[in-house]
């Protein structure tokens, strides 16, 4: 009860504070590097750890007794963070009206195995990509499946899944930019979404290029076609989805980060985090991943082989 | 005629300055100064005239300019719904998905196509507009093509669609509905000044209190001189200027008296629902962009829940059953809420976008068809009023102008025979 009462005062302050980040006047404009935006500055501070892939093992297996599985059980749905417009990995398809990809897959196979077989049990909260680690600090979504780069800072306020995809950060240019990787871009404009690690890594690495943030990722895809920047920089994932939409963009070089995507579930939340655990490793084991990956993911390649599940995390408490 | 240079003349009255001896000399005796008794006459009964015609040429150009500047105001408000009312649909028909429905694209292009046509007009009938409008225009242009670049990447299944759409609902908030917020402000205190000034002008015939009173003081000194008691051309040229400010006075008054009422009445009507039309349209974007936003758009629900109790006050004021109207909207707007929120959002979705009878759109359409007929019925009753009036002040101006010269007239044909009396 306690909780459930300073759950919703989190939840009542946050989302004052989330409103004047998804106002309906959010420009995309760009922003110049110079003006730090203060939603990217709690990913600033550089956390160093070796076990950035190191979740929790799935010692209960798929039962739905531990506390919070055994709620989202009795409420009757999961609530899920997610993008809509990031094609192949979470987007709402404008003909069926449905949101669909990769990262929605992996929550509806989590859904079945809440809901005895009920893969449709899911409740989308989408959301930008500056608001992933609020809405879990909060508790407003149980999970949050949107392209989320496991990382040190991240361990601090939330918890991941093991690894589900390995994705690398690449760059979008034009088709007929000279161009071959990230490098051959300096003195040019290139897009990242605002409070990621693409746009972190953009201006820590690449200081000679004019880093343009965005709300979202495919604002900067508008941008990209405005002919406002030159290029984007992000997952390789997302920019296959970019790609795909765009006859005249190509994505050139090879990735030059690492980016392993888990779930992401409330820090408190560790009986959650293996029951999560313990659906990605049956996926990845039974060709379910395989074929996930082969069915929204096939322009990067044949599936290789899933990301292994690290393990052996301690809870904090 | 007053070449008296004798010099050793004893002057009745003693002239202590020697500046216009030869003037003073002449106005010393009794016919000069019945003449230049006569000339304040005649001077006072021009005057009336000159007050006259001038207070009515000014109230008719007051009321010709409270006429136009309301129209500009009106249209403006009009092309800044026109425009509202686009996005609206066009958000509304994005959540239906890809194949939007013809009667909402149709809806769309006759709204757009408005707006084009509001803002050209507007430029040509008030030059001093015309830089924000041109504003405007820009801004309306560019909305324009994210919107077809947000029709062809959704029709194609891209999901970059929605970043467009979002993109020209930020153009048009930012670029365009200032620009016009801004115009309404300057017409709307354009409009009062006017109204101020056909309030004003009548109390210019108070000046012909003046020329009243010189009439009075001329035949009292007139009628000491010659011991007569009513000098005829004079006293009629009196009761004439005074008969005429008098009449003038009350028909200028009358029409400044109209004027406020409509300032108060229909004009305030006018500018109210038309407000509370846009905000109500605006609210209705709102209500898309909620769900487009998909649990991410508290603050669209807010936004929609401000406007709509702005509107609701707006409308208090003017007429109940649009309030009543507004209301049932509402209540529908609730209930898609309500599915929403307890995440049943296709639910939510398919209620939002149908167009069944009881489903909010037609409570909206409910809504929008009353508010713009009682928005056309009080901007006609304001042009009506206001066309009208100026004739017939002008008309009052002219007849005070003939009246005058008439007393003027008058006023020296009395003084002439009294003069005559000295030869």
């Amino acid at each position: 009860m306690r909780r459930t009462l300073l759950g919703l005062g989190w939840v009542l302050a946050v989302t004052v504070l989330a409103l004047s980040a998804c106002d309906p006047s959010t420009t995309p404009e760009p922003q110049a590097t110079a003006s730090p935006s203060p939603t990217a500055a709690p990913a600033a501070p550089a956390v160093v750890c070796d076990d950035v892939t190191t979740s929790y093992a799935p010692d209960a297996g798929l039962a739905t007794t531990t506390p919070t599985v055994a709620a989202i059980k009795a409420r009757g749905s999961l609530i899920v963070g997610v993008s809509a417009d990031t094609l192949l990995m979470g987007s709402r398809n404008p003909l069926s009206g449905q949101i669909e990809g990769f990262d929605i897959d992996v929550l509806h196979l989590i859904s079945a195995a809440i809901f005895d077989g009920d893969p449709n049990r899911l409740q989308f909260r989408v959301i930008t990509s500056g608001q992933r680690l609020d809405v879990l600090k909060n508790h407003e979504v149980d999970l949050v499946a949107r392209t989320f780069t496991m990382n040190c800072a991240r361990w601090q306020d939330i918890a991941f899944s093991a690894e589900y995809l390995h994705a690398g950060q690449k760059v979008l240019v034009t088709r007929d930019s000279p161009a071959t990787g990230i490098d051959d871009l300096a003195g040019k404009r290139v897009c990242a979404p605002e409070a990621t690690t693409t746009l972190d890594g953009l201006k820590k690495n690449h200081p000679d290029i004019t880093a343009v943030s965005a709300p979202t990722h495919t604002q900067c895809l508008v941008l990209f076609q405005e002919g406002q920047v030159d290029g984007i920089t992000g997952d390789d994932t997302v920019l296959a989805g970019f790609a795909a939409q765009d006859p005249y963009a190509k994505v050139v070089g090879d990735a030059f980060s690492s980016e392993p995507y888990g779930v992401g579930v409330a820090k408190d939340q560790v009986d959650l985090v293996r029951f999560v655990n313990a659906v990605l490793d049956q996926a990845k084991a039974d060709g379910t991943w395989a074929a996930m990956y082969n069915r929204w993911l096939h322009a990067l390649g044949a599936a290789p082989v899933p990301p292994a599940s690290v393990y052996g995390r301690i809870p904090a408490s | 005629m007053t070449q008296t240079i004798a010099p050793p003349q004893p002057a009745p009255v003693p002239v202590p300055s020697v500046v216009t001896p030869k003037r003073r000399g002449a106005l010393s005796r009794t016919p000069g100064r019945m003449r230049l008794a006569g000339v304040v006459a005649v001077l006072a009964s021009l005057a009336v005239g000159v007050l006259g015609v001038q207070a009515g040429l000014a109230q008719s150009k007051a009321l010709a300019s409270a006429d136009a500047d309301t129209r500009q105001l009106v249209g403006i408000q009009d092309v800044r719904n026109d425009l509202v009312v686009a996005d609206a649909t066009a958000t509304n028909a994005f959540l239906v998905g890809g194949l939007e429905p013809p009667a909402q694209r149709a809806k769309y292009d006759a709204a757009i196509a408005s707006a084009a046509n509001g803002l050209a007009r507007l430029a040509g009938s008030n030059q001093s507009d015309a830089e924000l409008l041109g504003k405007a225009t820009a801004g309306l242009t560019t909305y324009t093509g994210l919107v077809e670049q947000a029709r062809a990447n959704n029709r194609q299944g891209f999901p970059v669609g929605a970043a467009y759409l979002d993109q020209a609902s930020t153009v048009l908030r930012s670029d365009v509905l200032p620009e016009l917020d801004t115009l309404v402000k300057t017409n709307s205190d354009r409009v009062d000044s006017s109204f101020a000034a056909v309030t004003e002008t009548p109390w210019l015939l108070a000046l012909g209190l003046i020329a009243l009173v010189a009439f009075v003081v001329v035949q009292t000194w007139l009628a000491r001189h010659t011991h007569r008691r009513l000098n005829s051309g004079l006293f009629w040229a009196t009761v004439v200027a005074l008969v005429a400010s008098v009449a003038g006075a009350v028909v200028l008054g009358t029409t400044a008296t109209n004027a406020s009422q409509v300032q108060t009445g229909s004009y305030a009507d006018t500018v109210a629902v038309s407000k509370a039309y846009s905000l109500a349209n605006d609210a209705k974007s709102m209500e898309s962009f909620t769900l487009i936003k998909r649990g991410s758009g508290q603050a669209y629900e807010k936004t929609f829940q401000a406007e709509t109790a702005e509107a609701r006050t707006l409308l208090a004021g003017v007429d109940q059953s649009l309030v009543t109207s507004l209301d049932a909207w509402t209540a529908k707007h609730a209930d898609i809420r309500a599915l929403d929120d307890a995440g049943k959002w296709d639910e939510a979705v398919a209620l939002a976008i149908s167009t069944d009878p009881g489903s909010p759109n037609a409570a909206f359409d409910a809504f929008s068809t009353a508010a713009s007929d009682s928005l056309q019925a009080s901007a006609s009753a304001t042009k009506q009023a206001l066309s009208g009036a100026g004739s017939a002040a002008v008309l009052v101006g002219w007849l005070i102008l003939v009246a005058g010269l008439l007393a003027a007239v008058l006023s020296w044909r009395g003084i002439s025979k009294r003069v005559e009396e000295y030869r």
